[in-house]
């Protein structure tokens, strides 16, 4: 299965960035790590390039707060995006925050997983678990 | 005029170019540039005005290079902005080509089909894994069109359905590869045979091939081979930018560092164009994008004149107009309009100017507009530095590398 991962805005969080890659290389995922510095818009034009069913955006810096919101707008200009798992996760908020404020916002923002201050394996086994539901809803239809 | 010895061979050379506006010969010591005159096909305009200095060469030791053919109309179809248009872009930028038109794929019903001929429509899309990119849409649209020559260059996924559903279609390898990188190489060579193609079917280009054996190769391509070697002419300091502004359009030429891309090649320099943004034959075009652009009236007062310069016919007015254009330029490049690349201006340590501005414009005038830019648009004091290629040396650079490889 293949993953868009990267990192949003303007931030350079790196070894992140990479640890999260060699995780889902492990998994057996197929990854297209954007890397840094992101644009959303690259995001969801690399999930049309490869063909993507899974996009992945991490943020340490708090940025995803300002890009989360232009996600369902930009969202909105593509015509194969609707069966994409959208996922986010790092410290999705500047300083500190709580986490039962902060994932009904981002969902609200379109996200279907949303892993804030979240251990990466974590974050991961619940991307498997959303992955299979949605195969055996397929299934079922 | 003397003539030179090529380093090369010890053989005497003769450069020329041949653009929209004006043309220049080039030997050893000595350049001499010549308005065209647009009643004279370009060999009888260039054997009356320069014969002697051309009689004195073999054919085998002139060497052309042209930018008055136009260059080819592209039309580039591609699923997104950021990888298939903008690789493709990049490549035909880079192969010469000036006119470029492109379309989003998913949303190609909302483009209205162009009247004119395309020289060549490319196709793109996908990486080599991911097929259905494309859908009846596409050869519905295709239909409609009036092109010369179409080449695919997307996923091989989908490369069966295209050559079923497209007569004369040439395909070749994608230009996206497994890890979304660009790659070059097919159809930059592919884009180069047609130009070249181009240049000779042209007749009034074709009968240059009376005064020489050699290939006349486009004139942006001669500039930016030269590019790498422009520190053995100038101190240029890196990252720079180019601005080549020409009669008909500009041609930018520009350091990688000063763009965020995605886009990793082996090019330390890649190339864009503005048509419609030149000083003689797109003057009204010109003039219609300054009165568009919310700053001009600023810059006028600044440069004290008023609107009415636009209007005039003299050299003050000319001088105007130069100004403006590299303003204009510096605008679109810039963060302030979106566009297929901004650059990093910023940092930017020189600006170097070539062409007919250079004969017209002084360095203190176009630093005045420079630092206009900066402090308007950037909201900066940075001052990069001014370096005027009034002789023409780096085309010449560039026309005696390639001549030197031939």
């Amino acid at each position: 299965m293949k993953v868009v991962t990267g990192v949003v805005g303007n931030d350079i969080h790196v070894v992140a960035n990479r640890l999260i890659d060699l995780s889902l290389q492990a998994r057996g995922f197929e990854v297209f790590n954007l890397g840094v510095n992101t644009y959303l818009e690259e995001f969801f034009d690399a999930v049309i390039e490869t063909g993507a069913e899974v996009l992945l955006i991490s943020s340490l810096n708090g940025e995803a707060e300002g890009w989360g919101r232009e996600v369902q707008l930009l969202k909105a200009k593509y015509k194969k995006l609707d069966d994409v798992i959208m996922m986010i996760g790092g410290n999705l908020v500047v300083g500190t925050g709580n986490a039962d404020d902060i994932i009904p916002r981002y969902k609200g923002y379109g996200f279907d997983i949303v892993c804030h201050q979240v251990d990466l394996n974590t974050g991961l086994d619940s991307l498997e678990v959303m992955i299979k539901e949605r195969q055996l809803a397929v299934g079922k239809n | 005029m003397s003539q030179i010895k090529n380093a090369e061979n010890g053989q005497e050379k003769l450069l020329i170019d041949v653009g929209s506006t004006y043309f220049k010969l080039s030997t050893n010591n000595s350049i001499e540039q010549h308005f065209r005159d647009f009643n004279k096909s370009i060999i009888d305009d260039l054997t009356h005005k320069c014969g002697q200095s051309i009689e004195r060469f073999d054919k085998k030791d002139i060497h052309i290079c042209s930018s008055a053919n136009g260059g080819l109309s592209t039309l580039i179809i591609g699923v997104t902005h950021s990888f298939s248009l903008k690789y493709a872009t990049n490549i035909a930028f880079n192969s010469g080509i000036n006119i470029i038109d492109t379309v989003l794929f998913q949303n190609i019903e909302t483009y209205s089909v162009p009247s004119d001929l395309i020289d060549v429509v490319i196709i793109t899309g996908g990486i080599n894994s991911n097929a259905d990119n494309f859908s009846d849409d596409l050869f519905r649209y295709l239909e409609k069109l009036n092109y010369s020559n179409i080449v695919y260059v997307g996923s091989e996924s989908d490369a069966p359905i295209i050559k079923d559903n497209i007569n004369d279609v040439v395909v070749l390898p994608n230009i996206i590869d497994d890890r979304l990188h660009i790659v070059e190489d097919d159809l930059k060579e592919y884009l180069t045979n047609l130009y070249q193609q181009d240049i000779e079917g042209k007749e009034d280009i074709k009968d240059l091939y009376d005064i020489t054996d050699n290939q006349i190769f486009s004139t942006p391509y001669v500039v930016n081979k030269a590019l790498p070697f422009i520190g053995s002419k100038y101190s240029v300091v890196n990252p720079f930018v180019l601005l080549d502004i020409g009669g008909a359009t500009t041609d930018i030429h520009y350091s990688k560092d000063l763009v965020d891309e995605n886009i990793v090649t082996e090019n330390e320099y890649d190339r864009l164009v503005f048509k419609k943004l030149g000083v003689y034959k797109s003057k009204q075009s010109l003039i219609f994008v300054a009165k568009n652009n919310e700053f001009v009236y600023e810059l006028l007062m600044h440069l004290k004149v008023t609107e009415n310069i636009f209007e005039e016919q003299s050299e003050k007015a000319t001088k105007i107009l130069m100004q403006l254009a590299i303003f204009l330029v510096l605008c679109k490049i810039s963060h302030y309009k979106k566009a297929y690349v901004n650059l990093k201006l910023l940092s930017v340590n020189s600006f170097v100017l070539t062409g007919g501005i250079t004969k017209v414009l002084t360095v203190e005038e176009i630093e005045d507009i420079i630092s206009f830019f900066y402090k308007k648009i950037m909201n900066s004091d940075h001052n990069p530095a001014t370096v005027l290629d009034s002789n023409y040396d780096i085309w010449t650079l560039g026309a005696k590398g390639k001549a030197a490889c031939q």
